[in-house]
């Protein structure tokens, strides 16, 4: 008999085969004895197990087991508001503090490149212009330790004023 | 429901469940009635737990995934539709736990020798006919001993190929879907299970006779 035979006959037994098969089977076992004794050992094994799971209890008392299933429902159950409270931390977390550290370098980067001042004695020369009089000019230079002031008269302003009311002074 | 989906808990009432039927009580425990739940427990705590004892052949780990399977069921009461007895529905779950675990189990040590067996060329086909019945005549406790030895004997694929045909009487294909195997593999791994349980159970008999 060969492997697939066998594994046919199993089939068989457990009413996994076309019926057209199943025929068949009946047939081959009546003709042969050794098809038959195995079917016989797969019927005994089969046979053997059946209500063995029946016998098996639960080593534990109900109140007992209950109290630990309930315990780990109520366990499980019990952490929610703190999960969620933990999502909007760990949310804060993700994009604030990022946008935190991205503002203090920006920050930094302006004070850093702020134009010093006189304190700074900065390279970079320096012009005034009073606006109450625009034709006055101050021109600083730190660096050289020089201060020009340029003074037209009559002031540039007045001239192009007076030019347009027809009047010169 | 709470945020995790679950049933919110009600408080346990002092109302009896012994006498409702299980679709009543699987109905008030959707609404989150605990004492419901626990009335499902009591009925089916035994059968559950056989299930993962005769997968896991270790009563500490059968426990425990017992355990964990009544809280996922708890977890996941509002998925059940009653396509199935809520004790079928109860008995895929644990079974579910005890593949994970056996799988893990599984990767943490070397093939059995079963297994290899199988791979090499089926010694079941070689195995002489148990012409005689090896638990004719046995009482309820020596027989469950003996299967209990045999069972231990087989590895975690040909065991489990085994319980889910014999107890859970699951079909070919529906086995091959739960292990990720094809239907010649549970073919052959049922087979090779059942001769080999034959071959212990004599073994278990001559010893014990001598």
């Amino acid at each position: 008999m060969d492997y697939n035979a066998q594994l046919k006959l199993q089939s068989w037994l457990d009413g996994e085969l076309p019926e057209a098969e199943a025929s068949e089977i009946t047939n081959w076992l009546t003709r042969d004895r050794e098809a038959a004794s195995l079917l016989e050992e797969l019927r005994n094994t089969h046979n053997a197990l059946a209500g063995f799971e029946a016998t098996v209890r639960l080593p534990e008392s109900r109140e007992f087991f209950w109290s630990k299933v309930e315990r780990e429902i109520q366990r499980l159950e019990a952490p929610a508001p703190k999960t969620a409270r933990r999502s909007y931390l760990s949310l804060f977390r993700r994009f604030l503090v990022p946008a935190s550290a991205v503002a203090a370098v920006l920050v930094a980067g302006l004070v850093l490149n702020r134009p010093t001042g006189l304190n700074g004695r900065s390279a970079v020369a320096e012009i005034e212009t009073a606006l109450a009089d625009s034709g006055t000019f101050t021109y600083r230079d730190y660096s050289a330790g020089t201060t020009l002031v340029w003074l037209s008269y009559p002031a540039d302003t007045e001239v192009a004023e007076n030019d347009e009311m027809g009047t010169v002074e | 429901m709470n945020t995790h989906g679950f049933p919110a808990v009600e408080p346990m009432t002092v109302k009896d469940h012994s006498s409702a039927d299980d679709q009543t009580l699987v109905r008030a425990a959707q609404r989150g009635n605990m004492a419901a739940f626990e009335e499902l427990v009591a009925r089916h705590r035994d059968k559950i737990y056989a299930r993962a004892y005769s997968m896991m052949r270790n009563e500490e780990e059968a426990v425990d995934l017992s355990q964990e399977a009544w809280v996922k069921g708890w977890q996941r009461l509002r998925q059940f539709q009653g396509d199935s007895s809520f004790g079928t529905w109860m008995t895929r779950i644990v079974i579910n736990l005890c593949l994970d675990q056996l799988r893990k189990h599984k990767r943490q040590r070397a093939e059995s020798i079963e297994a290899m067996d199988e791979e090499s060329g089926g010694v079941e086909r070689q195995m002489p006919v148990v012409t005689v019945n090896p638990t004719a005549g046995l009482e309820q406790a020596e027989l469950r001993q003996r299967i209990d030895r045999a069972l231990g004997q087989l590895s975690y694929e040909h065991r489990t190929v085994l319980v889910l045909n014999e107890f859970e009487e699951m079909e070919y294909k529906e086995i091959a879907r739960t292990m990720g195997c094809s239907i010649g593999t549970v073919m052959s791994r049922l087979f090779y299970a059942r001769r080999k349980l034959a071959v212990l159970l004599a073994d278990l008999k001559k010893r014990d006779s001598v």
